[in-house]
């Protein structure tokens, strides 16, 4: 609930038509079904909406929100449960009417946009200027500000454009009590394109690997980089999703190679990209691609023993990249490497131009990243299971193991047959380092599958400790609790960086800092015994790690 | 201190670093009291720790005894004023921890103690088929790691995506003596057992929700000690040319600039003034300036490599292209330059400066001015710093001018030489005149001192209050008793 007083300055904040307590306009916040773990597919309900307009009505909403002993949210384009309440004081701070692309340098690569831009939208512009944005995997219609300040950040083109929170150049930083903070050269009316400095980056305390989902304020503009798009201006285009034809660039090229086992596909996936010839690279698994491509096709696929063991053995190492160059020597020296790679790991290219409905069709999608969200038409729902980015080696060994997990819970019936191998794998800054997370897709209708969420997730987070690997742990409480003390209790520094930027506890940091125990005795006893096992091993001693 | 109070803390130093780690040699610890412009306190003694445990006992010590600790891992000569104490300090002398823990060449990473060397690491290296990625001539002295925090920009912007490049993962003891392990080095897990399932260390972000490398970076030693860090490495081209592009107006090498930037055509890639080019090539003071008066205002170095794959063909598309936008752009590439060949001039910049440091050669000293801003904006600060240096009477065509792009071009480096007699009074004074005011001017007209070393800490600071505060509170979580390097940046005051 929400006091009419402070009902009442929320609508003196943001004007009286851009706040909201009624409870369906609520609802329709907390219908938030992704990357939840309440079985209920219902996150808590904020006490309220609010829309600001601008980086003063922001301001004054949270300076209102602190004056009440209330918390914010904050949403840009919102993703599932990472934008939502995590307690049932939070007012959510809906950024939709700060909607503008402020500015973009051509010549320096930067745009500098507001919260409720979208990636497709920005790649639109950008690319009447010959650049492109780096779009992640939950696809075009995300916030790359949200994503670069204070989520995550992967997607299929990292291999040329990075991540998001390396994007990032220079922030306006609305903090917990109401104040702007402006990152490098923009906090020293040098303009946007630098976010470090003078002296100590203020990015490491924006984020890390994962943003602090709103839990140190609400970022109001960014200044995020832009990379190098030799194709059209417009990329011509009828239809949507996997209905699109799309004109394909002459100097576009979109292949798939597959390989003879694991040991050659890493070994040429390791020469490719320091061979520097990739625009998108990704690592999927075929019938992750039917799964997505054609539930309905994969459900009767899944039976067919040949073609299953056609799809998850000889087709099984297989990756797919989009090369593009500026010239036609650029092209002509891309094409003849991967054609040496590929003869020297015994790999099979196949060129979709010659495939042309097809390459029209997945162009774009991998391009914009607009196929990715259609995993969720197998069976309504999806979920991941990610470890540490490093090497691509050690990926691979998530990949792996991600088989032999889900391939148990899917002859149990915990979640669907996508035939188990359902890696979203890329690479990054030319093989800098990997990514591999591991996508599992249910039916949220069905109990079993319900019931399988949790044990999945803690067996996935107990698999990558045993790898020596931080899991997908930012966002839940009870896993930080487990894992920090086997990191350097980061998440002490979180909590006292949380103290002194937040002295009120306005931000809502159940996903930045809190911790709730993790009661382990839920947890199937073969898998709790492990995770104690590597409790005792990893925890931290006042000397430091264990060495 | 009292002298009975010193020798007591350094006994206790000597007792936690071991036997002999205690050095008070006039000589050497001179060479901390001064560097460029800074001045500061006589450091009272000097220390250095072999391993990260006695580094971690060496901060809990200052934290109990309220000693400044001046952290420092490359040799002297100095020039920045960073390692020079304000007041009582004792220097931690990081140099003796100097081993390069392991080079991946697959994964091409090294992983290396604070005390390692361009040159070192160079040759550890290239016997794995690696290169690392350098600044430009570093002094044979340099830690890598020092220069890496400091941010100084390496020479291949298309490797640079990021501020933190080459930098990685770091150990770091913070000034509450409290260990932390940054990127994927954070764990779970030893480094032993971390290789042993393939991890390499390779992810700098994290963990989890910060990037304590961040914070450490650029902090010039007032947040944390780095007792080791990885690297990244790049592959040690099979084929690699150097081209100049000299050129009259430095407008017509921007123009060239930029899309091949945007296009990441070539690995070594900067902008050098006349003077500047010549106190690379030559070694002595006459030969530098009859080199630089035949030199064009402006040239434009940049490197083209091939791989392991049809290098001559990615050489020669790299080659064409350039070309083409080298045409486009009214300019043209050349393989030599009055007093070097192209080759001859790879060699040096894949080195560090053999001796003397280069910048010492034209006059036997020199003062750097330099800040971020972008290559569009460059000739205007030119502009300034020539005004500037014409009033002091600083002849213009003997300023040292350094453009080096990063981020892929997205902003640059811009730096400028004043070479000085340090035995002449007069011409010292010039410099030091000509220092002060230029780099006011400068950033009365947007340089961005991202790196503030002296003078310019107050001056940039004063323009980001909000900033101030934000560090300001960090560092007071990280170092509450502020013995680390204490005094500089904006933590005059802490609190």
């Amino acid at each position: 609930m929400i006091s009419d007083e402070a009902y009442r300055e929320l609508e003196e904040a943001v004007g009286p038509e851009n706040v909201s307590r009624e409870p369906a306009v609520l609802d329709t916040y907390a219908w938030q079904p992704f990357a939840n773990d309440n079985p209920e597919r219902w996150v808590i309900r904020p006490v309220a909406v609010a829309m600001p307009g601008s980086t003063e009505e922001v301001q004054a909403l949270v300076k209102a929100l602190g004056r009440h002993g209330l918390k914010f949210k904050a949403f840009s384009t919102g993703w599932g449960a990472y934008s939502s309440p995590t307690s049932d004081d939070v007012v959510q701070v809906d950024l939709r009417r700060m909607d503008r692309i402020i500015d973009i340098d051509e010549k320096n690569m930067y745009t500098v946009l507001e919260p409720y831009v979208c990636g497709a939208q920005l790649q639109a512009e950008a690319m009447k200027v010959g650049l492109n944005t780096h779009i992640i995997g939950a696809g075009p219609s995300c916030s790359p500000l949200a994503s670069a300040t204070s989520a995550f950040g992967v997607g299929w083109d990292c291999v040329y454009m990075s991540y998001s929170g390396r994007n990032l150049l220079g922030a306006e930083w609305v903090l917990p009590d109401g104040e702007v903070l402006r990152l490098g050269t923009l906090g020293s009316d040098c303009g946007w394109f630098c976010g470090d400095g003078p002296g100590p980056s203020l990015r490491g305390i924006v984020r890390g690997s994962t943003g602090a989902l709103s839990g140190l304020g609400i970022f109001t503009k960014a200044a995020i980089k832009l990379f190098n798009w030799p194709g059209p201006p417009r990329v011509e285009t009828d239809g949507l999703l996997l209905d699109a034809q799309s004109e394909v660039p002459e100097n576009v090229r979109f292949c798939m190679c597959f390989w003879p086992d694991r040991k050659n596909q890493d070994e040429a996936i390791y020469k490719i990209n320091e061979s520097e010839l990739c625009y998108i690279f990704s690592r999927t698994g075929l019938g992750a691609t039917i799964s997505i491509a054609a539930p309905h096709l994969m459900k009767h696929l899944t039976g067919a023993s040949t073609l299953r063991s056609m799809i998850t053995g000889d087709l099984k190492y297989g990756c797919t990249l989009i090369m593009v160059a500026d010239s036609d020597n650029e092209m002509a020296y891309k094409e003849r490497v991967l054609k040496e790679i590929a003869k020297q790991y015994g790999g099979v290219i196949i060129d979709l131009a010659a495939a042309k409905p097809i390459i029209r069709m997945f162009l774009m999608n991998f391009l914009r990243s607009t196929a990715v969200p259609v995993v969720f038409r197998m069976g309504g729902q999806m979920f991941t299971a990610l470890d540490r980015n490093d090497t691509w080696d050690t990926q691979m060994d998530w990949a792996d193991m991600g088989v032999e997990v889900k391939q148990k819970w899917i002859d149990r019936g915990g979640i669907l047959d996508d035939m188990a191998d359902n890696p979203y794998m890329v690479s990054y800054e030319d093989n800098t380092w990997g990514h591999c997370e591991e996508i599992f897709q249910y039916d949220p209708r069905n109990p079993d599958h319900l019931a399988a969420l949790e044990p999945l997730f803690v067996e996935f987070s107990l698999e990558a400790v045993e790898r020596c690997m931080e899991p997908l742990s930012s966002t839940d409480a009870r896993l930080r609790k487990i894992i920090s003390p086997m990191m350097g209790h980061y998440t002490q520094w979180q909590q006292k960086i949380s103290g002194f930027m937040d002295g009120k506890r306005t931000a809502d940091t159940g996903m930045y800092c809190d911790e709730v125990d993790f009661d382990l005795q839920k947890v199937d006893p073969d898998i709790r015994t492990r995770f104690e096992k590597v409790i005792e091993k990893f925890s931290w001693t006042e000397d430091g790690p264990p060495e | 201190m009292t002298v009975g109070e010193i020798q007591d803390v350094r006994e206790k130093f000597e007792g936690t670093a071991g036997p002999g780690s205690v050095s008070d040699d006039s000589e050497a610890l001179s060479w901390y009291a001064s560097a460029g412009l800074a001045e500061g306190g006589k450091p009272l003694f000097r220390v250095a720790p072999t391993d990260a445990t006695q580094v971690r006992e060496l901060v809990k010590l200052a934290r109990k005894t309220g000693i400044n600790l001046v952290f420092s891992s490359s040799g002297p000569p100095r020039f920045r004023g960073d390692t020079v104490p304000s007041g009582e300090a004792v220097i931690v002398d990081m140099s003796a921890m100097n081993k390069v823990l392991r080079v991946d060449r697959r994964n091409k990473m090294a992983l290396i103690e604070p005390g390692v060397t361009f040159s070192q690491l160079k040759a550890v290296a290239e016997k794995a088929g690696l290169r690392p990625l350098m600044p430009l001539l570093p002094r044979l002295t340099k830690s890598v790691i020092a220069s890496y925090l400091e941010r100084e920009p390496i020479t291949v912007p298309k490797y640079h995506w990021d501020m933190t490049d080459p930098l990685l993962c770091t150990e770091l003891i913070f000034g509450t003596g409290d260990l932390f392990r940054t990127g994927s080095a954070a764990g779970p897990g030893s480094l032993k057992e971390q290789w042993e399932k393939g991890l390499a260390q390779k992810n700098p972000m994290g963990p989890a929700q910060t990037d304590f490398a961040r914070i450490v970076q650029g902090s010039q030693g007032t947040m944390a000690a780095v007792t080791w860090a990885t690297v990244k490495l790049e592959i040690k081209p099979t084929i690699h040319r150097l081209y100049f592009i000299p050129a009259e107006k430095l407008s017509k090498l921007v123009e060239f600039s930029y899309p091949a930037m945007r296009r990441k055509l070539a690995d070594e890639f900067f902008i050098v003034s006349a003077f500047a080019l010549a106190t690379m090539i030559a070694s002595n003071p006459d030969e530098i300036k009859a080199i630089a008066a035949k030199q064009a205002p402006y040239t434009l170095a940049y490197g083209v490599t091939g791989g392991e794959y049809v290098p001559e063909q990615r050489v020669e598309w790299q080659e064409k292209d350039l070309g083409e936008l080298a045409q486009a752009a009214g300019v043209k590439s050349t393989r030599e330059v009055p007093g070097s060949s192209a080759r001859q001039m790879l060699e040096t910049i894949s080195n560090p400066s053999a001796e003397p440091y280069f910048k010492t050669r034209a006059k036997g000293s020199f003062l750097d001015i330099f800040f971020l801003t972008t290559l569009d904006k460059a000739q205007s600060f030119i502009d300034t710093m020539r005004d500037v240096a014409s009033r002091n009477g600083y002849p213009v065509e003997e300023l040292g001018v350094y453009i080096q792009p990063i981020q892929h071009g997205r902003s640059c480096h811009l730096e400028f030489n004043i070479y000085f007699n340090p035995q002449d009074a007069e011409d010292s004074s010039r410099a030091k005149a000509l220092f002060d005011e230029a780099s006011k001017a400068l950033l009365e007209a947007g340089a961005f001192f991202s790196r503030p070393y002296g003078l310019w800490a107050d001056l940039a600071y004063a323009r980001c209050p909000d900033t101030v505060k934000a560090l300001k509170k960090i560092k007071e979580m990280l170092d509450p008793e502020d013995i680390l390097n204490r005094g500089k940046l904006c933590f005059k005051e802490v609190g």
